[in-house]
Formats: C-alpha cells, sequence, structure tokens
C-alpha cells in the first residue's frame, strides 16, 4: 500500500460516493399445478391415479410405437396392435401399451409393520429395493390385467413402476411376454421461451375433449435463431440448507451464503455479479430432521409417561430450527425475492405434492409474502413465495419445474446405478415427474387428473438434496431441450447454484471454511 | 406386553372361595327414588324428552347437511360429488356449453335405452343371470360400473365418472348419462348415484340397508 506524501495514513472521510448496486428484477410467474383444494377427499382408491396417467400417455405413446414398429416384422410375422394386455396370444408377434408394476420383494411392506410388532425393531431402511438374486418381476399392466415381462431388451431401459410404455414381442411358453423392443412416451411438446401456459387447475375445466390439443410447434420461425447471449442475470438454486437446533457444523457456511448474496462479501467486481441474481429458489430441506426429539422435562425419567396435552407431546418441539430459518429469510428478503419449497424434512405435509409451508410458522418473513386475493380473486406472488413441491412456475420466460428431491430418491431406489440425471431424464422421456408415486412415494389419491404427469416440456429442470451437483442438457426429437440440474444438499456440500437466466448455463459457488 | 419380573400371573378361573370378594354386576338394580312414580310424568322430565327430541333433530339436520367428508364411509363424499355433478351438467344443458353428445341425451327415450339393454344382451352368448329384480336403469348403470375402460368405479359417482371419461375422450355410452339424469329428475339421484359394488365392498360385514333394492 502506498504510503502518502504527509506520512500520515490517518485522514477523514472520503468524497467519493459509491453508487449503490441495485439487484436486477426479472419476471415471474408461478404455476398452481400442484396446488390441493382446502377440503380434500379421501374415499377415492388411487387406482383412479394410474387409470388417468394412462389414459393420458396411452396417445402419445401410441403415436412413438406406431411410427416405430408400422410394418416391423420378424421372419413371417407382422406386428400387431393388441388392445389388451391379456389379448396377447402364444406366438403372435405383436405389441401393447401398459403401465409397469415392478414386483419386488424388497419394497417397504406392510408386513413390515407387523413383523416390527412382534419382534421389537424394524428391518434397517433399505438403499436399494433391488434384490439380488433376480426375485424382481416387472410387468405390465392395463385394465384387463397384467402380464410379466422378460427379456434382455429390459436390462438396457430403465423402468420403475408407473411408467407408461408400449413394447413389442410375443408370448412364450411360459406365459410371460418376451419383449423385443420397448418405447417411452418422449419428451412432451416444448412451447416457446415467453409463451404464457395457461394456468391449469386440479378439475379439466375445458370441455372440449382431448385430441385438438393446442399447437405448440411453429412452423413459420424455422430461420437460423442466434445463439442466446447471456446479458448476466442469474437465479440461484440451494436446497438442503438443514437449519438445526442440535447440528450447527455449517452455520458458517450459512452465514457466509446470506452476506454473499446480499452482496455484502468479496470485491466490488463480484458485488456487480452478485447484483444480477435476481431471486433465489431454495429447493427444500430447510430444516433438518432432529433424530434425538426427546421430551426435554423428562429426561433421566423416560418410563415416565410425558404429560400430554391435546394427544401431542409439546415438549418435544423446538422451535429454534424455523426461527433460524426464519432469520436467514429475512435477512435476505428485504433485497431479493425468495421462492421457497417444501422438502421431506420440512414442516410441511409428507404425500406429494407437498402444500406450501405455512406463513405462521415464518412470524418475519412473511411480511414480506403475499397479499391477500383481490376482487378478482387472483393473487400475485409476493416477494417471499412459499411454493408446492413439485413446483412449476415461469422465470423470466422460461417454464421451470422442480421438486425437492423426493421423487429422483425413491426412482434411486428401483434402478441400479448411481446416475441421478439419467433417471431425470428417464422421467422427462416418460413424460412423468414422480412416476412411483403412488406405489412407493407417498400422494394425494387425485381423481380427475395426475398433476404429476408433464403436459408440457419444461426449459429447465431442477432437483433439489441430491448427494452432489450435475448438469445436463437434454434433447427431444422435435427440437425440445431441457436443462436439468441435480442440486446439491448445502449443509453438506456448502454449493449453491447460479442459473443463467438467457442460456441456461449454470455455475457453482462454493462455500466453505476450512 | 411383556409382564414386569416381580409377579407371575396365573389364568385362573372362576374365583375360588375364600380368597377374594367379588363385586356382582348381575341384577342389582339402583333405582332412583323418585323416578319410580306411575302416574302422570313430571313437567321436569316432559321438556327433558322435548329437549332431546330437538337435539336428535339438529343431529339428523348436521349428518345431512354432509360435514362428513367420507373418510370412512364413501357414501357421503359420493353424494356430494354427485349433488354438485348434477348441477353442473343440467346448468351446462341449459346454457349450451355442453358436448353435443351431452344435448342428446337429455333427448333420448325410454326406447333408446330399452333398445341399448337389449344390443348389449344380444353381444353375450347367455343372458345375465341373476338380474330378476333390478330395474333397468340400474342394470344399465351396472353395467357401466363394469366397464374398466372408464376406469375404477369406487369412491366416484357415477356421474361424475361418466363426464371423467367423456372428457378423456373414451365415448362412454349417452343412454347412461340419459338415465342417470332422468333418475335425478325422479328424485331417485341419492340412490343411483353410488355404484352398487362400491357399497358391498364398504360395507361392514353385512349390506346396509339402504342397498339396491329397486
Amino acid at each position: 500500500m502506498a504510503v502518502p506524501e504527509d506520512g500520515n495514513l490517518l485522514r477523514g472521510p472520503s468524497n467519493t460516493s459509491h453508487p449503490a448496486l441495485t439487484r436486477s428484477t426479472t419476471s415471474y410467474i408461478p404455476h398452481h399445478n400442484f396446488s390441493l383444494a382446502k377440503e380434500k377427499q379421501y374415499q377415492q382408491q388411487f387406482a383412479d391415479m394410474y387409470f388417468y396417467r394412462l389414459a393420458i400417455l396411452k396417445p402419445a405413446v401410441e403415436k412413438v410405437a406406431g411410427e416405430a414398429w408400422d410394418g416391423f416384422q420378424i421372419g413371417q410375422d407382422v406386428v400387431q396392435k393388441v388392445d389388451n394386455v391379456l389379448g396377447v396370444r402364444q406366438g403372435n408377434l405383436c405389441w401393447i401399451i401398459g403401465t409397469i408394476f415392478m414386483d419386488m420383494p424388497l419394497k417397504p411392506n406392510i408386513l413390515d409393520d407387523i413383523s416390527k410388532d412382534h419382534w421389537i425393531s424394524a428391518p434397517a431402511p433399505r438403499e436399494k429395493y433391488l434384490s439380488a438374486d433376480g426375485n424382481d418381476m416387472i410387468m405390465l399392466e392395463d385394465k384387463s390385467g397384467r402380464i410379466r415381462l422378460v427379456g434382455h431388451a429390459l436390462e438396457n431401459e430403465m423402468l420403475v413402476t408407473g411408467c407408461i410404455v408400449a413394447v413389442m414381442g410375443t408370448e412364450n411358453s411360459n406365459g410371460e411376454f418376451e419383449v423385443v423392443d420397448i418405447k417411452v412416451p418422449g419428451l412432451p411438446p416444448q412451447s416457446e421461451r415467453w409463451v404464457q401456459v395457461k394456468d391449469e387447475d386440479e378439475e379439466m375445466e375445458d370441455e372440449k375433449p382431448m385430441g385438438n390439443g393446442s399447437k405448440m410447434k411453429d412452423e413459420d420461425e424455422d430461420m437460423e435463431k442466434p445463439a442466446p447471449t447471456s446479458n448476466g442475470k442469474k437465479i440461484a438454486i440451494v436446497s438442503g440448507l438443514g437449519f438445526s437446533s442440535t447440528n450447527s457444523e455449517h452455520a458458517l457456511e450459512l452465514n457466509l451464503l446470506s452476506e454473499f448474496l446480499l452482496g455484502e462479501a468479496l470485491d466490488p467486481v463480484t458485488q456487480e455479479n452478485v447484483s444480477q441474481i435476481s431471486r433465489l429458489i431454495i429447493a427444500g430441506n430447510s430444516i433438518a430432521v432432529d433424530l434425538e426429539a426427546t421430551p426435554h422435562d423428562t429426561i433421566g425419567n423416560t418410563k415416565k409417561a410425558a404429560q400430554k396435552k391435546y394427544g401431542y407431546d409439546s415438549s418435544a418441539y423446538n422451535p429454534t430450527p424455523t426461527a433460524h430459518l426464519d432469520d436467514f429469510l429475512v435477512s435476505l428478503l428485504p433485497s431479493l425475492p425468495v421462492t421457497l419449497m417444501p422438502g421431506y424434512h420440512d414442516p410441511a405435509n409428507v404425500s406429494l405434492p407437498q402444500q406450501p409451508i405455512h406463513s405462521a410458522m415464518f412470524p418475519q418473513a412473511r411480511t414480506y409474502g403475499a397479499m391477500p386475493p383481490g376482487e378478482d380473486g387472483k393473487s400475485t406472488p409476493g416477494w417471499f413465495d412459499t411454493v408446492t413441491n413439485p413446483w412449476a412456475g415461469e422465470v423470466e420466460g422460461w417454464k421451470v419445474l422442480g421438486t425437492g428431491g423426493q421423487n429422483v430418491d425413491d426412482v434411486f431406489k428401483y434402478v441400479e446405478g448411481e446416475d441421478r440425471l439419467g433417471m431425470m431424464e428417464a422421467m422427462c422421456r416418460w413424460r412423468c415427474c414422480a412416476p412411483t408415486a403412488p406405489d412407493t412415494l407417498w400422494s394425494y389419491p387425485f381423481q380427475f387428473d395426475d398433476p404429476f404427469v408433464l403436459t408440457s416440456c419444461p426449459h429447465l429442470f431442477f432437483v433439489g438434496s441430491q448427494p452432489k451437483f450435475d448438469t445436463a442438457v437434454i434433447e427431444g426429437e422435435d427440437g425440445q431441450t431441457v436443462r436439468l440440474i441435480a442440486v446439491p444438499k448445502f449443509s453438506e456440500t456448502g454449493e449453491i447454484v447460479l442459473v443463467d437466466s438467457e442460456t441456461l448455463e449454470t455455475s457453482v459457488v462454493r462455500f466453505s471454511v476450512t | 406386553m411383556a409382564g414386569t419380573r416381580g409377579t407371575t400371573r396365573k389364568s385362573s378361573g372362576p374365583a375360588q372361595k375364600g380368597t377374594q370378594k367379588t363385586l356382582a354386576f348381575t341384577n342389582n338394580k339402583v333405582t332412583k327414588p323418585s323416578a319410580a312414580l306411575p302416574g302422570k310424568p313430571s313437567k321436569l322430565s316432559q321438556n327433558i324428552k322435548s329437549e332431546i327430541i330437538k337435539a336428535e333433530d339438529i343431529k339428523s339436520e348436521i349428518d345431512s347437511a354432509s360435514q362428513d367428508l367420507g373418510h370412512i364411509d364413501s357414501a357421503p363424499a359420493i353424494e356430494r360429488q354427485a349433488k354438485a355433478e348434477i348441477k353442473n351438467v343440467k346448468q351446462g344443458l341449459k346454457d349450451g356449453t355442453r358436448s353435443a353428445q351431452e344435448v342428446r341425451a337429455s333427448k333420448v327415450s325410454d326406447e333408446q335405452i330399452k333398445k341399448f339393454w337389449r344390443d348389449r344382451e344380444r353381444e353375450r352368448l347367455v343372458p345375465r343371470v341373476h338380474m330378476g329384480g333390478i330395474p333397468l336403469e340400474e342394470k344399465v348403470c351396472r353395467f357401466f360400473d363394469m366397464s374398466s375402460e372408464f376406469g375404477p368405479c369406487i369412491g366416484i359417482s357415477r356421474i361424475r365418472r361418466w363426464t371423467r371419461a367423456q372428457k378423456l375422450g373414451l365415448n362412454p355410452p349417452i343412454e347412461v348419462l340419459a338415465v342417470l339424469l332422468k333418475e335425478e329428475d325422479k328424485g331417485n339421484g341419492r340412490k343411483i348415484e353410488r355404484a352398487y359394488i362400491d357399497e358391498l365392498l364398504n360395507s361392514w360385514g353385512g349390506v346396509s340397508s339402504e342397498a339396491q333394492s329397486g
């Protein structure tokens, strides 16, 4: 540092003014595809969900399979389409459409709960449901019945319960269907960037029968589009903040994160970059699960039943994690809009779709929340937006779909390997973002809709609470492109993801204290 | 539940003599001296009776005001669903917002419904058995329930299932919608909206007295 001429380092405050940086803004339109009505009905069975999924996706699979297999023949047989699974005849080369069901003996079973009553401890939760000795059966099911699928073609294809596929093959002497080829629906039609999608309610309001779906592809715009250049605006996505009352190992990283996002840390050049971060999306698991929730007033006297009032033991509840989360949010909110999605460990309902975390949990942050709906019934999202998990919305014109991670974690248990990005890609190609719901993933019994079915292709699909960061771009047959992002857990890795809002390229910022 | 080590419990038969006195729960009536008087009932008990009658009326009102969301038995939920959907359909038919199919359904005659049923019976090798005491409307509706291409029939009212199938483009027969609307006009809406098999599967050990009897 240069020493000034008069040799005195002490000086008065300088008169140079530092321009305050302002944060850039983005357009933000959340969709309410996954909101449930306040009065929920539970008299229905889950079969309605599977019926609806098959009815919606069957035309798409039919189209893909028809194009691929029309006129296909092996030897003398020409392949035929069969309407029912049970209509398959031995020796006939045919193709059928149905829902996959994986019959795995290691799946969670109600009988495990019963055995827990008899033998003290439950069997340990498994990481994967795959059984080592090949006891898993893959079956194809539709309204008529089920048939078991065998064959080498199945080994290369990722399949979980609930995905709709078309299989071609023939029935062998064991009554099983030998598969020659499999087709999945593929990516759904994708709309252009700034085209607004009509907000779809849970109930089907339109009277037109399916069949004249709206055209998404624009035939005139075939000319070369210039490659998108970045204007620097970014969206930050973080997940697994893990506020906890017992574990504060990453408290310093959380502090650094809030300083970084507020532009208080680092040098002015980086601060200018940070001022381009226009929104923060918290993708679940902001509260860590507290495994040692014991009632505090019976320490040392665990035999005595804790006093129960109102049917639960209130001394076991610890409000500090949500209070910490509230403080964190309220420090960010004045300058940065936040979208908060619930995760598996957050105080929201367990079954998908998780509803927004109630604003009562955030006594300070809720002042930044949405205003009550106006006379026309529409409500504009507030600076602080608590949303559902999974969540669909439009950020800066891009269609975004995000989940808190439960869907990918559940699919992970069905397939071999660790490739989470491959599972996300498969989900897009199956056109279903939570295929294992309601089989092993708890879900609301939808009766007239399956909101997990992707009717339009998102531009950005992010999944939170993954073990490590990963990203890729996948492409579809009609030119759809999806950017997939697996967001890592902040409490373990200290990383947040920044997505450029023009090019959808990602970068990672890591906070670590060594 | 495991017992603690100290006490062993012997399963004993009837209590042995001389071990412990037992309480007699048989045949001992404890009567209040005042209530046993015959003759004119006291004014107080009459007031109480009228209060009880009023309370029961209110209770039955509350029950029928569909507070029950159908978590135990699906009947109230299906009833509510059916009421809302029928209102929707009728309103739509008046406004002209329903599809042409549905408009035709309101014009379907009884003859057409009979013909529809005859055609279905003719498709089979042998006519259906055990259908003697069931009216034609119920037969048509049960046929619709068992058509699995329109989805599961349990936990959903028949009219709602029809409109769902219609919206998915599965072409449910309009005769079924006609039957349901006609029955609603006759005032039988509550009985016909719930699939019979739904009642069977939800009943606790015996078919309820509200089962389809025709």
